[in-house]
C-alpha cells in the first residue's frame, strides 16, 4: 500500500549488491580448477586407452556434460526475452541472475569444439557421420539432404551466432543501463526480445534435434524440441533460485529480493516441473501408443540394460516428489524448500539427460552394456564445472541487481496476494 | 425497489469511505477490534485488503484437493473395470490394464472433479445460491459499483453493538453511516 523508506536510497549506493571480491575469487578458482582436472581426466582415460567403447564413453559424457552447462544458458535466455516481451515489473531485482547465466554461451561454443572436433578426426559420437555405418542405409539415405556433416555444421555455426548475438546485445543493454540510466534500453531490449523469442524457438528447436536426436539418427520425434525447452528453463530457473538463495546466506540483497520474489520462483519452478511431466510423458505416450518399430526403438533402449530404473526413477524424482513438495504455499515461500528442490531438481534434470544420451553410445549387441562409472561423472563434471566457475567470476564482476530499471519501484515493492 | 420495514430487526450497519487507503486503515482498526462478521465492498480491487482484514487463506483448495483424489482414482477404478474386468477389450495386443493408455482420461476426470469441487465449494462457503440480500434493500450500496468503499458489520457479529460499532466507523473516518434491515 505504501512505499516503504528503506528503498529511498539509491541502488547503486548499497554495499549490499556486489558479490565480495574475495570469496567469488576462490569459488571460481575452486570451481575451474575441478572443472580442468576433470577435463584433463577424461582425456587422459578416455582418449589414450585405446579402448574404442570407453573413447566413446568419455566423448558422451563429455557431451552431457555441456549439453547441462548449454541448458543453463539457453534456459536462462528464454526467461530474460519473456520477461522483457511481457514487461514484467515484479522481476527486476532477479532479471540480473537470468542475464549472467544467459551471457555464457559463447564459452559453451568452446566447450562445444571438442566434442566437433573428436568427432570429425576419430569416432564420431553422432553413427550417421560415419560413411561406413550409413552404407547402403535406407532410412538415412533419406535424412541425408539434412542430416550431412557440412550442413550440420554450418547449422551449429548459424545458432551460436545468433545466441551469442541475443545474449550479447541484451546483456549489453542492461549493463548500460547500470552506468547511462537510459530507461530506452529496456524498450530497445523489449524490441530486441520480440524476434529474438522466434529464433530463439527455432534455433533451439533444431540445436535439440541435432545434439541428442540424431544420436539415434532413425528415431525422430516432432516435440523433442519442446522436450528440450521444457527441461532446460526448469533447469535456470532453478540454478537462478539456488544462487539468488545462496547471495541471500552472504548477506547479499537480503531486504531486496524477499520471500515474495522466491515465491514467484518457487511457482515457476512448479510450473516447469508440470510441463516438463507433460511433455515426456506426452511424447512416451504417443510413441508407445502407435507403436512403430522405428519410433518405439528409442525407449526400447531406455528402458532395458537398467536404463528402465533410471526412467522410474526420473518419473519420480523429476515430478511426482517435486509436484508434492512445491504444491503447498508455504513450501514455495521458503528459502529452505526451495534451495533442496533446486539442487535436487538440477541433479535430477543432469541423470535425465545422461539417460538421453549414454545409452546410444554402446551397441547392446556387440558390448556388454555399460551403466554410468566413475568416468561418466568425471566427463560430465567437467565443462558444467568450468561453466559455474566462469559464472560465479561473471557474477561477481558488476552489480548484483540492474540499478536503473524503470520499473525496479514495482520489483522493490512486489507482494504475492494469491 | 421495496420501502424496507421500519419494524423489523437490524441486520446490520454500513459506512462509507471514499478512497482505497482510506477503507484499507479502516479495514485494519476492524481486524484489531476483533469483529468477525463484516466484510468490505470496492468497486476495485484492492492491493492486500485480505491482510487488512486478517483474513485467514481459503479453505476451497482442500475441497478441490477430495476433489482432485476422487476423480484421478474414480477414473482408474472406472478403466480398469470397464475395459479390464468387465468386458475386456484387446487394444493391439496392448495389456488389458496399461497405465499409459489410462493417462488421458485419469487426467481429465481429476480436472473436471478438481474444477466442480472448486466451484460447488466456493458457491456453499459463500452461502450461495440465494434469493436476496438485506443489503440490496439498500440504496447507498448501489454506489459500491461505481464511486465508494463501504464496510458492513453485521448484527449477527459478537462484538456488534449499535453504539459502539457505530462510533469505530466514524472514528475510522466512514461517512453515512447507516442500519440496514432484516429482508
Amino acid at each position: 500500500m505504501s512505499g516503504s523508506g528503506a528503498h529511498n536510497t539509491s541502488l547503486a549506493d548499497r554495499g549490499d549488491i556486489r558479490m565480495s571480491p574475495s570469496a567469488a575469487r576462490v569459488l571460481s578458482a575452486v570451481l575451474l580448477a575441478i572443472g580442468a582436472v576433470c577435463v584433463g581426466l577424461t582425456l587422459v582415460l578416455g582418449l589414450t586407452t585405446g579402448d574404442k567403447t570407453v573413447a566413446r564413453q568419455a566423448l558422451a559424457s563429455y557431451h552431457v556434460g555441456f549439453l547441462i552447462a548449454i541448458g543453463f544458458s539457453l534456459g536462462a535466455m528464454a526467461i530474460v526475452m519473456i520477461l522483457h516481451q511481457v514487461n514484467a515489473g515484479w522481476a527486476g531485482l532477479i532479471r540480473r541472475q537470468f542475464e549472467n547465466v544467459m551471457s555464457l554461451v559463447w564459452p559453451c561454443a568452446i566447450l562445444f569444439i571438442p566434442v566437433i572436433l573428436l568427432s570429425l578426426l576419430g569416432d564420431p559420437l553422432w553413427k550417421w557421420m560415419d560413411p561406413e555405418y550409413v552404407a547402403g542405409d535406407a532410412l538415412y539415405d533419406h535424412k541425408k539432404p539434412y542430416l550431412n556433416t557440412t550442413f550440420f555444421l554450418i547449422r551449429n555455426i548459424v545458432y551460436f551466432v545468433i545466441w551469442i548475438w541475443l545474449a550479447h546485445s541484451l546483456f549489453r543493454y542492461s549493463t548500460q543501463q547500470d552506468l547511462t540510466g537510459d530507461k530506452w534500453l529496456t524498450a530497445k531490449a523489449r524490441r530486441m526480445s520480440s524476434y529474438g523469442l522466434l529464433l530463439f524457438a527455432l534455433t533451439t528447436a533444431f540445436a535439440a534435434f541435432d545434439w541428442e536426436m540424431t544420436l539415434d539418427f532413425h528415431w525422430f520425434s516432432t516435440m523433442y524440441g519442446v522436450y528440450f525447452f521444457a527441461a532446460n528453463v526448469g533447469a535456470a530457473i532453478c540454478l537462478v533460485t539456488f544462487i539468488l538463495l545462496m547471495l541471500r546466506r552472504s548477506g547479499r540483497l537480503a531486504d531486496l529480493v524477499t520471500v515474495e520474489h522466491y515465491h514467484d520462483l518457487g511457482k515457476l519452478m512448479f510450473g516447469f516441473v508440470v510441463f516438463w511431466a507433460y511433455i515426456s510423458f506426452s511424447q512416451y505416450f504417443l510413441i508407445w501408443y502407435a507403436n512403430i518399430p522405428e519410433e518405439t526403438m528409442w525407449y526400447q533402449r531406455r528402458q532395458a540394460d537398467g536404463w528402465g530404473t533410471i526412467a522410474i526413477a526420473l518419473s519420480l524424482g523429476r515430478f511426482i516428489l517435486p509436484f508434492i513438495l512445491l504444491m503447498p504455499r508455504p513450501f514455495r515461500r521458503s528459502p529452505a524448500v526451495l534451495a533442496f528442490a533446486s539442487v535436487w531438481l538440477i541433479g535430477f534434470h543432469a541423470l535425465e539427460v545422461f539417460w538421453i544420451v549414454r545409452p546410444q553410445v554402446y551397441d547392446p549387441a556387440t558390448y556388454e552394456p555399460i551403466m554410468l562409472n566413475l568416468l561418466d561423472v568425471a566427463a560430465a563434471l567437467g565443462p558444467v564445472s568450468l561453466f559455474l566457475g566462469l559464472l560465479v567470476r561473471k557474477i561477481a564482476s558488476g552489480p548484483l541487481v540492474p540499478l536503473h530499471d524503470p520499473r525496479m519501484d514495482e520489483s522493490l515493492h512486489h507482494k504475492n496476494y494469491i | 425497489m421495496a420501502e424496507p420495514r421500519t419494524d423489523a430487526p437490524i441486520w446490520g450497519m454500513t459506512a462509507e469511505y471514499e478512497s482505497p487507503a482510506a477503507i484499507y486503515h479502516a479495514a485494519e482498526r476492524f481486524r484489531d477490534a476483533g469483529y468477525a462478521k463484516w466484510d468490505v465492498y470496492a468497486p476495485i480491487p484492492i492491493h492486500g485488503i485480505d491482510q487488512a482484514m486478517g483474513l485467514k487463506p481459503s479453505k476451497v483448495g482442500w475441497f478441490v484437493a477430495v476433489g482432485a483424489i476422487v476423480g484421478v482414482s474414480g477414473g482408474l477404478l472406472m478403466q480398469w473395470f470397464m475395459n479390464a474386468f468387465a468386458y475386456q477389450i484387446n487394444v493391439a495386443g496392448k495389456p488389458l490394464f496399461a497405465w499409459e493408455q489410462f493417462m488421458p482420461v485419469t487426467f481429465e476426470l481429476g480436472i473436471l472433479f478438481s474444477a466442480t469441487m472448486a466451484l460447488l465449494a466456493m458457491l456453499t462457503l459463500n452461502g450461495l445460491p440465494r434469493w436476496n440480500h438485506p443489503l440490496f434493500g439498500h440504496d447507498r450500496f448501489l454506489r459500491v459499483s461505481d464511486d465508494r468503499f463501504m464496510i458492513v458489520v453485521e448484527s449477527k457479529d459478537p462484538k456488534f453493538d449499535a453504539e459502539a460499532t457505530r462510533r469505530l466507523l466514524e472514528e475510522c473516518g466512514g461517512t453515512h453511516i447507516e442500519t440496514v434491515v432484516e429482508e
